[in-house]
């Protein structure tokens, strides 16, 4: 009797139990709030904070001292008049261009050719990859010293050939000297990519085409290009939102003097070395904005060609 | 016989008492005289990177065993200094209880510091007067440079006054001289006036195979070598246009000596656009790099015998331009002078103590300890940067027979133009606006632009002057207007 009735309760306490807060976590119904509401946190403290608190500025005069001063939309009216900005966001978007197109020309036809097996592959690749593992910021100032007109290495070299001296930081030419250090930093990313994008073709397609008769050009422009365009995209998308904010290859070599300044060093000279937090906050947002819209068109672009290779 | 003994060996111990009686009074503030500090928190202070704090820090160590007062101490490159201090400042964290400071930065955080004479009297056993009597030896130009409308914020500890290097050994070499008096009917000597130094940069401008002091050169020659990249070159451009008597913008008074405001003068107008005219002039006398050029590029051109004259240049990097000289051509010379018009750009990193510190007595005490005589000695000698107390300047040490050149005649070129210059320093605008900092800042970027045709004279000055009234409303309670 005694151990029929202390059952009895023991069912009913199971029963009426509350589940541990381990459990609930640990439930179907609530493990991937679990997982996610850490990283929700930190994104809430580290982004959604931030950005907030940029686009409030955004619409006020302050420099960090008294109280910021509300003035509507001044700032961004000032924005789109400021001749400054407006040459940093034409420089920007065309070492954009120039950047993006040369690295994937460069890692496209390094990838075609590395996709192959050849005696000291790995030496080759791993050497490669140094530049992405060098610091930006010690790359632009060896640069500087390299290109610089009287005792840099790339004119001695020239010296050398019997050809004239070059002077890479004229302003005519920085802003491409720039473009030449970013790319050289950046070609081997958009390589590595496309190489393994390349190794994981399906073999049979290629195969079929070769016994159809199908010339390199057309298997290339019918077959390779298409397949690898996801990757393709993906490079383009990140490259250009790391582009849109090149800070480093500046600070280094021409600190946006000679006709070299962009989006991104003008952002900084406002915001934290005049420390006009308002304006500076204002061309913060427009940045991120001309990011996120940039980003968006590709990504329509690359999901379009994820479907086109599937 | 007896007395004479007598006599003679008074007078020898009344001698001896005169002579330590007179040590003493010589003896300079130091690590002993700071008295028992009962605040023990620790304090936190930011330094440049480089070898000149290597050095000191191993001082600030023996600070910390003789007071039980830990020094946190953060290294960054001296161009990130302002944004991170700024920052904490006005924040009010209280997170830097030293402050490094670049003089013209001074009054713009003039309400974040604390008044050094205020913590002299709270701590000082000798009260103000002994903390005056210890800075008497700084130069008054650095001093007035460290101070915010009359009150001594910060403490120099190291220089960059600028001066004019000139190679020495060309300008006394009989056949130059022959060839520029036949040229242009003066004798050669360190330019005084804007034409002088044009005629002698374009004399010196020459091309491989041509002759220096009677020898072939194997390079090409340029008169000039300058800073005109967008970092350095408004310190040249503010050396020409002190040296015109003009500034960014004039400091009018009150008659009781306060701030009434700031006008840009037509006449501060014209002279700005007169120097960027004359500077621009002179760059076609100077290596094509001089568009992005630094200090270290333009004491390197000069160093390696590239370049004659550099009109401007931080006086600090004489000894080592001068050293690089003697490697490269060993019968080279250089000689340091005034530069045109005889005002250049001042300044020093200086220290200061925040308001918001947790610890004002320490930080205090550690801004005296580094602006010491032994300290600053061992800034010197060991860290090679040039000091801002002029006692030390015009120590024997530095003016032996081996060391006079290349070291003591910058000492004594510091020790002269600091006394020349003094009486103009209370009237330069940069260290009478709160705003200083970030025009100073402005002014590379905007300055740089016309000498990389990316704007006119015309519109550079516009540009300068928009800006600056700009920045100025912003930051400082100064009223100013363009004239």
């Amino acid at each position: 009797m005694q151990t029929e009735a202390l059952s009895e309760v023991q069912v009913e306490s199971t029963v009426a139990r509350k589940p541990a807060i381990w459990e609930t976590l640990t439930s179907e119904k609530y493990f991937k709030w679990t997982l996610l509401i850490p990283l929700l946190i930190v994104l809430a403290i580290f982004m959604v904070y931030p950005l907030l608190y940029c686009a409030y500025y955004s619409f006020h005069q302050w420099g960090m001292r008294g109280e910021a001063i509300y003035i509507g939309a001044q700032n961004y009216r000032q924005l789109l008049n400021d001749k400054a900005f407006l040459e940093a966001l034409y420089r920007t978007l065309k070492v954009l261009v120039i950047c993006v197109s040369c690295e994937l020309l460069i890692g496209l036809g390094l990838a075609l050719l590395w996709s192959r097996e050849f005696p000291g592959e790995n030496i080759v690749r791993g050497l490669a990859l140094l530049p992405l593992l060098v610091a930006p910021l010690i790359l632009s100032l060896l640069w500087n010293f390299m290109f610089e007109f009287d005792f840099g290495a790339v004119n001695l070299v020239l010296q050398a050939l019997g050809l004239n001296k070059v002077y890479w930081w004229s302003p005519e030419r920085a802003l491409y000297t720039i473009c030449f250090i970013t790319i050289w930093q950046w070609f081997p990313f958009s390589t590595f990519v496309l190489v393994a994008g390349l190794r994981s073709l399906p073999r049979d397609v290629f195969e079929a085409a070769k016994v159809d008769g199908a010339s390199p050009w057309y298997t290339f422009r019918r077959l390779t290009l298409p397949m690898l365009s996801p990757l393709i995209m993906i490079i383009v998308v990140l490259r250009t939102m790391w582009l849109i904010r090149l800070f480093d290859p500046l600070y280094g070599t021409t600190r946006g003097g000679v006709q070299t300044e962009l989006l991104d060093w003008i952002v900084y000279r406002t915001a934290f070395v005049y420390f006009d937090i308002g304006y500076g906050s204002t061309m913060a947002i427009f940045s991120l904005v001309l990011t996120i819209a940039v980003c968006a068109v590709m990504f329509k672009i690359l999901m379009r060609a994820l479907e086109g290779a599937r | 016989m007896r007395y004479r003994g007598i006599v003679i060996g008074s007078l020898v111990v009344v001698l001896l008492l005169v002579c330590s009686f007179a040590v003493l009074a010589q003896e300079k503030f130091g690590l002993k005289d700071i008295p028992e500090i009962k605040n023990k928190k620790p304090i936190n202070m930011i330094v440049e990177t480089g070898a000149a704090w290597d050095k000191v820090i191993e001082y600030i160590k023996q600070f910390e065993t003789a007071t039980g007062v830990k020094v946190n101490i953060e290294r960054v490159a001296s161009p990130v200094v302002y944004s991170k201090e700024n920052v904490e400042l006005m924040a009010g964290t209280g997170y830097y209880d030293v402050v490094y400071v670049e003089t013209s930065w001074t009054c713009e955080w003039s309400d974040y510091l604390w008044d050094l004479e205020e913590l002299a009297a709270q701590y000082d056993p000798k009260g103000v007067e002994g903390f005056r009597e210890d800075i008497h030896n700084i130069s008054p130009v650095l001093l007035r440079c460290g101070q915010a409308y009359g009150k001594q914020m910060v403490l120099p500890f190291y220089t960059y006054h600028m001066g004019m290097f000139i190679r020495e050994d060309v300008y006394n070499d009989p056949t130059e001289q022959a060839a520029f008096k036949a040229k242009y009917g003066y004798d050669l000597k360190p330019p005084t006036t804007y034409k002088e130094l044009y005629d002698q940069a374009e004399f010196f401008t020459r091309k491989k195979g041509d002759l220096l002091k009677g020898k072939t050169l194997d390079h090409d020659l340029y008169g000039v070598a300058m800073m005109a990249g967008a970092y350095q070159i408004n310190d040249e451009i503010t050396s020409w246009i002190w040296g015109m008597g003009g500034d960014y913008a004039t400091v009018v008074k009150n008659p009781d000596g306060t701030i009434k405001e700031f006008v840009i003068t037509k006449k501060d107008k014209d002279i700005l656009k007169q120097a960027l005219t004359q500077y621009k002039a002179l760059l076609k006398f100077a290596p094509a790099g001089c568009l992005t050029a630094n200090f270290d590029f333009a004491c390197a051109q000069q160093g390696e015998g590239f370049a004659i004259i550099q009109p401007h240049q931080f006086a600090s990097l004489f000894t080592w331009t001068a050293d690089l000289l003697k490697q490269k051509v060993p019968d080279g010379r250089l000689g340091i002078y005034p530069t045109v018009g005889g005002q250049p750009y001042t300044g020093a990193w200086s220290l200061g103590v925040a308001k918001a510190t947790k610890n004002p007595e320490a930080a205090y005490w550690l801004v005296r300890y580094i602006a010491s005589y032994d300290c600053q000695k061992v800034l010197m000698k060991e860290g090679g940067q040039f000091s801002a107390r002029m006692d030390l300047l015009l120590d024997p040490e530095f003016h032996s027979p081996e060391v006079e050149y290349p070291l003591g005649i910058v000492c004594s070129y510091l020790v002269d133009i600091w006394q020349k210059q003094a009486p103009y320093v209370d009237n330069y605008w940069y260290f009478n606006t709160r705003a200083g900092g970030k025009v100073y800042e402005m002014q590379m970027n905007v300055l740089h632009k016309p000498m990389a045709e990316e704007v006119t004279i015309d519109e550079c000055v516009e540009e300068l002057v928009a800006k600056t009234i700009e920045l100025t409303s912003k930051f400082d309670t100064v009223p100013i207007r363009e004239e």
